[in-house]
This record gives C-alpha cells, sequence and structure tokens, in this order.
C-alpha cells in the first residue's frame, strides 16, 4: 500500500465508482484506503484534504452498516473543520455526526457531538450555537439522562446572557430547574432559580422577577432554603429601593456560588433607577384593595 | 476473696443494718408517742442524706448530673426548712416523761437545726463568683447581691472601672463576631461544594452501574473465546499427531513395497 495519500484517494475513488467494469463498489477496502489518507492528511496539516478523506471514509462505514465508525469520522472531519474556520461546515458535519450516533441508539455521544459543535460556533455564529444547545438538551431528556444536561443548560444560559437575551437566559435557567427537579438534584435547582431571579432583575425587569419568585415558591423546600431566602430579600430590597442591601446581598456568599455570568450580571446590580419601583408596588397595592372589596 | 475483703463486706452490712437496729431502739425509747422526737429523727435523717447527696455532686463528673443533684438538694433543703417552724412549736410542747435538761437540748437542737440545712453545699457557694472575672458567669444558680440590699445612689453610679470593663467586652465581642463571619463563609462554601460533590456522585452513579455491566459483558466473551481458541488449538496439535501417524504409515508402505520388489526378484 502506498504511503501517499493522493494516490490512496485516487484509488479509493476508482474502487467505488461503478464502471462498466465494476459491477458493485468495494467499500471495505474503499473505505480503508480513505481512512489510511485521511490521516496521513492530517499529519501533514493538510486539514481540507484531509476533511475531504474522512467524510468519504464516514460515507463508505455508512455504507458497511457500522454507523458508529462512520459518526466517528464525521467527528473527526468536524474537527478538522474547525481548525480551518467553516463554521457552517464545522455545523453540519456534526449534526450529521449526532445523527449516527442516534441510529446507533446513543443518545450521549450524539449530545455530545452537538455540545462540541455550539461551543465550537458560539463565538461567531452564535443563534447556530443556541439551536445545537437546545437540541442537545432535548436528546438527553428524551433519553431520561437530565443531570447531563445541566452543563448544557448552563452554557446555553451563558450564550443568551452574552447576546443579552435575558428572557430567554431566565428561560433557560428555569429549564435547568425543571431538570434538576426530575433527578432530585435540589441543591442546583435552587441555585437556577436564583439566577433566573438576577437575571430579571438585571434586566430591570422586577414584575417578572417577583412572579418568578412566586412561581418557584409553590415549591416549599426553596421557600425555606438559603436560595430563596436570599431571592426574597432581593425582591423586598428592590421593592423598598434600598441600594444598599441590594449591594450588600450580591456580595453574600449564595450569589457567589452562582455561574461566573450570574456572578458577574449580580455584581453590576442594582441597574437603572431603583426608588421608581417603589411608586410601582403602591399602585399594585391600591389595585389589591380594589380586588378585595 | 480474701480475709480483708469479707471484712470490709460484713463491715458495710452491718453499718447499712445498723441504721434500722438504732432506729428500732430510738422507737422503743421514745414509745411511739413523743412526735417531736419522731420529727426530729426524720429531720436528721434527711440531712444526712442531703450531705451524702452533696458529697456524691462535688465527685460527679458530668455537668448535667451535677445541676440535677444541686436542684434536687436545694429542694430538700427548703422543704426542711418549712418543717423546722413545726419542730419548734413541738419541741416546746411538754412532753410527759421528759426531763427538763433534755427539754432544754430538744430547742437548742432546732435552733441548730437551720444551720445545719443552710450548710448543706448545693453548688450556690460556689457561684459567688467576683464580677470582676468577664464574660458571662454560669449563673444556673441564684443571683446573690454583694451589698445586702444596700442600693443607695453610690450604687448605681458608673465607676471608671465598670466602663473600661464594657469596652473591653464590647471590644472582644465584637472581634468574636467578625472571627464567626468568617467561619460562617467558610461553612457556606464548604456547604456548597459537599452539595455539589453530592450531585455529581448522583449523576455517575448510573454511568458506573453500566460501566460495570458492559465489562462482565466483555470479560464472559473473553472466558468464551478462551475457550473456543483452546479447543481449537488441542485440535490442531492432535492432527500434528495425525500427520505423524500418516508419514509413518507411508514410510513403512515404502519399506513394505521395497521388501515386496526384493522377494518378487
Amino acid at each position: 500500500m502506498s504511503s501517499d495519500p493522493d494516490k490512496l484517494v485516487a484509488k479509493a475513488d476508482k474502487l467505488t465508482k461503478l464502471t462498466l467494469t465494476r459491477w458493485s463498489a468495494d467499500w471495505r477496502n474503499a473505505t480503508l484506503n480513505y481512512e489510511q489518507a485521511a490521516n496521513a492528511y492530517r499529519v501533514a496539516k493538510k486539514y481540507e484534504k484531509a476533511k475531504d478523506a474522512f467524510e468519504k471514509a464516514s460515507k463508505g462505514q455508512e455504507m458497511l452498516t457500522s454507523p458508529w465508525d462512520a459518526a466517528k469520522h464525521m467527528e473527526s472531519a468536524a474537527a478538522l473543520a474547525k481548525e480551518l474556520g467553516n463554521w457552517n461546515d464545522v455545523a453540519d458535519l456534526y449534526r450529521r455526526a449526532s445523527e449516527l450516533y442516534v441510529e446507533c441508539g446513543r443518545a450521549q455521544p450524539a449530545s455530545d457531538a452537538l455540545g462540541k459543535a455550539a461551543r465550537a460556533v458560539e463565538d461567531h455564529l452564535p443563534d447556530v450555537a443556541v439551536q445545537l444547545y437546545t437540541d442537545a438538551c432535548s436528546l438527553l431528556e428524551e433519553d431520561d439522562k437530565d443531570q447531563m444536561a445541566f452543563d448544557l443548560y448552563r452554557a446555553l444560559t451563558a450564550v443568551h446572557i452574552k447576546l443579552e437575551k435575558y428572557t430567554d437566559a431566565a428561560a433557560a435557567l428555569l429549564r435547568l430547574g425543571l431538570a434538576a427537579d426530575k433527578c432530585n438534584a435540589s441543591n442546583s435547582q435552587f441555585k437556577a432559580y436564583l439566577s433566573a431571579i438576577v437575571v430579571y432583575l438585571y434586566a430591570n425587569d422586577v414584575k417578572a422577577a417577583e412572579k418568578c419568585y412566586n412561581d418557584c415558591s409553590q415549591i416549599p423546600a426553596f421557600l425555606g432554603s438559603d436560595q430563596g431566602r436570599c431571592g426574597s430579600r432581593l425582591i423586598s430590597a428592590y421593592s423598598e429601593g434600598n441600594v444598599e442591601e441590594i449591594k450588600r446581598l450580591a456580595q453574600s456568599s449564595t450569589i457567589t456560588h452562582l455561574d461566573h455570568a450570574i456572578i458577574k450580571l449580580g455584581r453590576k446590580l442594582p441597574t437603572g433607577e431603583v426608588t421608581a419601583v417603589k411608586a410601582g408596588t403602591e399602585e399594585g397595592e391600591g389595585l389589591d384593595e380594589d380586588d378585595l372589596t | 476473696m480474701s480475709v480483708i475483703d469479707i471484712l470490709t463486706r460484713v463491715d458495710a452490712i452491718c453499718n447499712k443494718y445498723d441504721k434500722y437496729d438504732v432506729e428500732k431502739q430510738k422507737n422503743l425509747n421514745v414509745s411511739g408517742d413523743d412526735a417531736f422526737a419522731r420529727g426530729y429523727a426524720a429531720v436528721d435523717a434527711e440531712i444526712e442524706a442531703a450531705l451524702e447527696k452533696a458529697e456524691l455532686a462535688s465527685k460527679e463528673k458530668s455537668k448535667a448530673s451535677i445541676v440535677a443533684l444541686n436542684a434536687e438538694l436545694r429542694r430538700t433543703k427548703a422543704k426542711l426548712l418549712e418543717e423546722v417552724p413545726k419542730l419548734q412549736r413541738l419541741a416546746i410542747k411538754k412532753v410527759k416523761g421528759l426531763s427538763t435538761e433534755d427539754f432544754a437540748a430538744r430547742n437548742d437542737l432546732v435552733l441548730a437545726l437551720p444551720d445545719r440545712i443552710q450548710a448543706i453545699p448545693d453548688g450556690s457557694a460556689a457561684a459567688a463568683k467576683q464580677p470582676g472575672g468577664w464574660g458571662p458567669s454560669a449563673s444556673h444558680t441564684e443571683i446573690k447581691f454583694d451589698s445586702d440590699g444596700r442600693f443607695d445612689d453610690e450604687y448605681f453610679q458608673e465607676s471608671e472601672q465598670s466602663n473600661q470593663f464594657r469596652q473591653e467586652h464590647e471590644t472582644r465581642k465584637r472581634r468574636q463576631d467578625q472571627g464567626l463571619e468568617m467561619i460562617s463563609e467558610g461553612l457556606d462554601t464548604l456547604k456548597n461544594m459537599a452539595h455539589d460533590m453530592n450531585e455529581e456522585l448522583d449523576r455517575q452513579v448510573p454511568l458506573a452501574d453500566e460501566i460495570d455491566s458492559k465489562v462482565d459483558k466483555a470479560a464472559s466473551d473473553l472466558k468464551n473465546t478462551n475457550v473456543r481458541l483452546k479447543h481449537t488449538v488441542t485440535q490442531l496439535r492432535s492432527s500434528r499427531n495425525f500427520c505423524i501417524d500418516i508419514v509413518l504409515l507411508i514410510v513403512i508402505l515404502g519399506i513394505a513395497a521395497y521388501l515386496y520388489n526384493v522377494l518378487k526378484k
């Protein structure tokens, strides 16, 4: 076997092309050739050619009905595409790899592939990254492996915060809370809820924060927990317009244990005018009295 | 058992039952009519019991039992002090068959009783510490006033000493508070880390189970393969023996053919 990758690729191509003399393609040998060529290209740092060779090898493995190897080759191809900087390609290749993993019936590597894709493109194509993260999380949840989804949700939240889409970030955090609830990971759940409240407050949406807090208080354990108490103190500090209290709470240890992105938001609290909220709550009280009568 | 042991045991038993003996004698002497003697004997016995308990309390190591014993002692003392006025009244009453000396003696005895009762140590004596020793005094005992109730103006004046003491107390309390806050933050971090570790372990339990089952399957597959390999190898070897058999057979045939040729000639 010649070790020149170009020759190998040419040979493999000949093996797979159907002509008058060749009635069925010899995928086994072709795949072997493609793999060897791809490795050789990778060593020679010819990423473009290596990527192509890996793609062809993966197709060969598919023809040999071994989706696992096919998926592995796709992943290698995608990693090379990352080196090249073809972000769209990266996303596509990783998606293809994840589909092949799902064919094997292995959800964990599938979601891993999507996670790697999202991490690779999140700087350049954040929306695509969001989509990839969401798909990865749903894959895991379908397979009842919620625990693994935590990290993905956290990364998703970070992306949203970077894009300054705070409602989306809070929604992602609430989904984290839901996943944590399913696996009885109460600490992560409460931290997720507190982070959601902080995100709403950072977006200066006190009403939403209060609503969020009330929703989360439906869970009795949350009310009595450290995070619940911190959340309630934050909300009451906001409604009283007590800036020092807010600053003090943001420095407290409970906030410090949350995610980095959330800590950064917390340190910047309070944003906007806090005293205006006081008038708002007074109006709210007036309405309440009307409702009672 | 040595002789000494026997002697001690007999002594102890005699002491125990001596009590009953003496009581019987006293009762016989008193002929059951003298209420004073009976009451006095009862109070005496209770004082003795209280003294024993006080000794036990002073030897006790655990604070809780000391406190319990002291409380019981105080209760007994209060009860006995109540009995004393009754006994006093009885002592004044004239009983027939009693000499004047005995009568006077009774009065003295009754007067001595309160002192004896108060003298029973019950831990409150130890609590009258000087307030110069700082920090909250372990006052599980009664509050004792040093000045016997003379609360004149001078008493409540702030002296320089007490001011200083109060300031020192405040500074030390503040420092303690700071230290405690640091400890509390450290504990918070520890709690958070412990929770996270807990969740991580929970996450890894099903993974470990999967690894377990997969490795089991792989191990059994290997065993199977090994057994089959062994069979194949033995077969091969025996087939080598088989080849040797064939070779020898050919040699014999060759020899037979040669002999046949020789004989034919």
